[in-house]
């Protein structure tokens, strides 16, 4: 197991590589001058021009400037924002456990209602449950997210007034920031509906965020849950008179989730750039809303530290998936 | 009273107005001690009828039977909880592919031990010992360590003496054999057969032996049980049904093993295949494809006879020269086997 997890990390740092590589040149590929977005329309002479080139390092070659971005990085330095001046790093960090909270709702939501969407449609094949499920499912599959949430946003926060409409938490409370996890915060701060308040925030980003994963991990459930269902290990277990409860969720979804497993690790990246859009929508103050302040603002630190982290997490989350993988499928932990 | 007793059981998938009978009103029983071996080609219903035993035919499949006992409570009668209790414990099955039997996510140990927790109960420890001792008895060499393994790391054989343990965990009463050697190697397939004839001899357990193999149930069975098409074609004690068959078709079943094809050029077969859900024929199932038929076979459909204290389902059973009796013309108009 510790060799297999050891060989998986050994995989990372070449991507990892290869990502910084792609963001720092694709960014320089945009038009736009920073220097001269960071001027606005008042404009900047040639002489300040110059020596603001010099002093961001524009100056030099640019495989000079990669390799120096790149010695930076493997220290832990992502360089610093041209907008803010802060270190990139930092912002990061004071914005990601929003996008992670926001995230982790996401998936546990698309999960929590896909896996047993799928499983329902699996064993009531043809009827009209079925098929009630797998139409819902495609619908929302193919619905685009800013529209999705502006349908939720229209009918269950201005129409019935059930949920705020943005935002991660009414302007009543303050909560200082522990965690950085609103939820946990909240329940901490012992503040009266505070915690209530943070939980009716995340319920419109948390379905508009997750319901294209759950659509993608309903269809998986269902269609790898079929196959196993019509596996003679299954005639066995009902053949041993095991109650159809436990041969369901004992013998058939252990072996269906394995593919559904993968489907989820995938899905991660999905949801991470569905945060881009999510949290642009409801103002939700995390990852996504600021790498999109970044670009239009050509802030190159802040668009390579963010798309380097999201990348870092991407694979992280994908190592986890196959860990996962090997303890739910012998099969895989055995190869050698 | 017989420990078994089908009477009639009739098996139907599809429509209601025009269905499909994959089992069409067989009728047999299994006694304490017995080996009942049942025959036929593919498609001839012997593992529908089994899995109709076991109740696990699924909707939109039909179970109908005349009655359907085992030690003398109505299988088809009680509630799906009760019939549980019975079902991997009285009655246990063994199956065609001992390689998918296992569920690969599960040890050995988890997957005998369950069968146990669900009928017997006891701590722990007792299901784990009894486990052991099940792994000996079924003769998986080094035991302990085989508890701990997933089916992926076993054999076709071992697998196969592992469904078997997981089969005789609860000391059922009837044990449903269905074609347990048919994936196993020449060598591998004779100890399987020599296990299960020990642990049938041991327990006094009744059992039910599906097979193609002819030469098999003659060593193995008590009685055989040849069907065709899900119709029960001919029944009677092994011995007289190999000495002298009554029917055309197991007849020409053993005319079709290798070694009675001694001095003859070619192995002798019989063309065609078994009828299916489209190709019915309106007379003998049969018809099409036996020697003796005339139009009287292909017309009507002959029921199960007596004949010679042996069940016939043929209107020329034949006697003891391998000749159809009762014939009108002679002539034969049906298949050239």
């Amino acid at each position: 197991m510790l060799g297999f997890l050891f060989r998986r990390l050994g995989d990372i740092i070449p991507t990892f590589f290869g990502v910084t590589l792609l963001v720092f040149f694709l960014i320089r590929l945009i038009p736009g001058d920073p220097i001269l977005m960071l001027a606005g329309e008042r404009g900047v002479d040639p002489a300040r021009y110059a020596e603001l080139q010099a002093q961001y390092g524009f100056d030099q070659p640019i495989i000079v400037q990669y390799f120096d971005y790149l010695m930076g990085v493997f220290q832990g330095d992502l360089g610093k924002s041209f907008v803010t001046k802060k270190p990139v790093l930092d912002e990061f960090l004071t914005l990601f456990p929003a996008t992670v909270e926001l995230s982790i709702m996401g998936i546990l939501f698309a999960i929590g209602i896909g896996v047993p969407l799928g499983v329902l449609a699996a064993i009531k094949r043809g009827t009209w449950v079925d098929h009630l499920t797998m139409s819902v499912s495609l619908t929302g599959y193919s619905m685009p997210i800013f529209w999705w949430a502006l349908l939720l946003i229209m009918f269950f926060s201005t129409s019935l007034g059930w949920t705020p409409v943005s935002g991660r938490l009414s302007v009543f409370y303050f909560i200082e920031p522990t965690t950085g996890f609103m939820l946990i915060d909240t329940l901490i701060s012992g503040e009266k509906g505070a915690f209530t308040s943070a939980l009716s925030h995340l319920i419109l980003p948390t379905i508009a965020l997750g319901t294209i994963p759950m659509a993608v991990i309903a269809r998986m459930t269902r269609s790898s849950m079929l196959e196993v269902l019509g596996e003679e290990y299954i005639r066995v277990a009902r053949a041993k008179g095991l109650s159809p409860l436990r041969v369901i969720m004992v013998h058939a979804l252990r072996n269906a989730l394995i593919p559904v497993i993968t489907v989820i690790g995938l899905q991660v990246g999905v949801l991470l750039a569905g945060a881009i859009l999510t949290e642009t929508i409801f103002s939700w103050p995390g990852i996504g809303k600021w790498i999109v302040e970044a670009m239009n603002r050509r802030d190159y630190p802040t668009i390579q530290g963010g798309i380097l982290m999201i990348a870092f997490l991407v694979m992280s989350v994908n190592l986890i998936v196959d860990v996962l993988y090997g303890i739910i499928n012998p099969r895989i932990r055995h190869k050698r | 009273m017989a420990l078994l007793e089908v009477k009639n059981l009739t098996v139907e998938f599809g429509s209601e107005d025009k269905p499909f009978r994959a089992v069409d009103s067989v009728s047999y029983s299994v006694d304490r001690g017995e080996v009942l071996g049942i025959v036929g080609e593919s498609g001839s219903g012997k593992s529908v009828s089994s899995l109709a035993v076991m109740g696990l035919i699924d909707f939109p499949g039909r179970v109908t039977a005349d009655s359907l006992t085992f030690d003398g409570q109505d299988l088809l009668g009680m509630s799906a909880k009760k019939r549980r209790q019975i079902t991997g414990k009285d009655i246990a099955m063994i199956f065609q592919d001992p390689m998918s039997a296992l569920n690969p996510c599960f040890t050995v140990e988890a997957q005998i031990m369950e069968a146990l927790k669900v009928h017997e109960g006891g701590t722990k420890k007792q299901r784990r010992e009894r486990t052991l001792d099940l792994l000996n008895q079924v003769g998986i060499p080094d035991p302990k360590s085989r508890m701990t393994a997933y089916p992926h790391q076993l054999s076709g054989g071992m697998s196969q003496r592992i469904v078997i343990a997981m089969a005789i965990a609860c000391q059922p009463r009837l044990l449903i054999a269905d074609e347990p050697t048919t994936a196993l190697d020449v060598t591998i397939q004779a100890q399987i057969i020599d296990l299960l004839l020990k642990l049938q001899e041991d327990s006094d357990m009744g059992l039910l032996l599906i097979t193609h193999d002819l030469a098999l149930v003659s060593e193995a069975a008590n009685r055989i049980q040849v069907m065709y098409a899900g119709q029960l074609f001919e029944s009677g004690p092994a011995d007289s049904i190999f000495a002298a068959p009554r029917h055309p078709y197991t007849q020409a079943l053993l005319e079709a093993l290798p070694e009675r094809s001694e001095g003859h050029d070619r192995l002798r077969t019989i063309p065609g295949v078994v009828p299916g859900q489209y190709d019915r024929p309106a007379g003998c199932l049969l018809a099409p494809r036996c020697r003796y038929a005339d139009d009287n076979c292909i017309k009507n459909r002959p029921d199960v006879t007596d004949f010679n204290g042996r069940d016939v389902r043929c209107f020329y059973p034949l006697n003891d020269q391998g000749q159809p009796t009762g014939q009108i013309d002679g002539q034969s108009t049906g298949g050239t086997v």
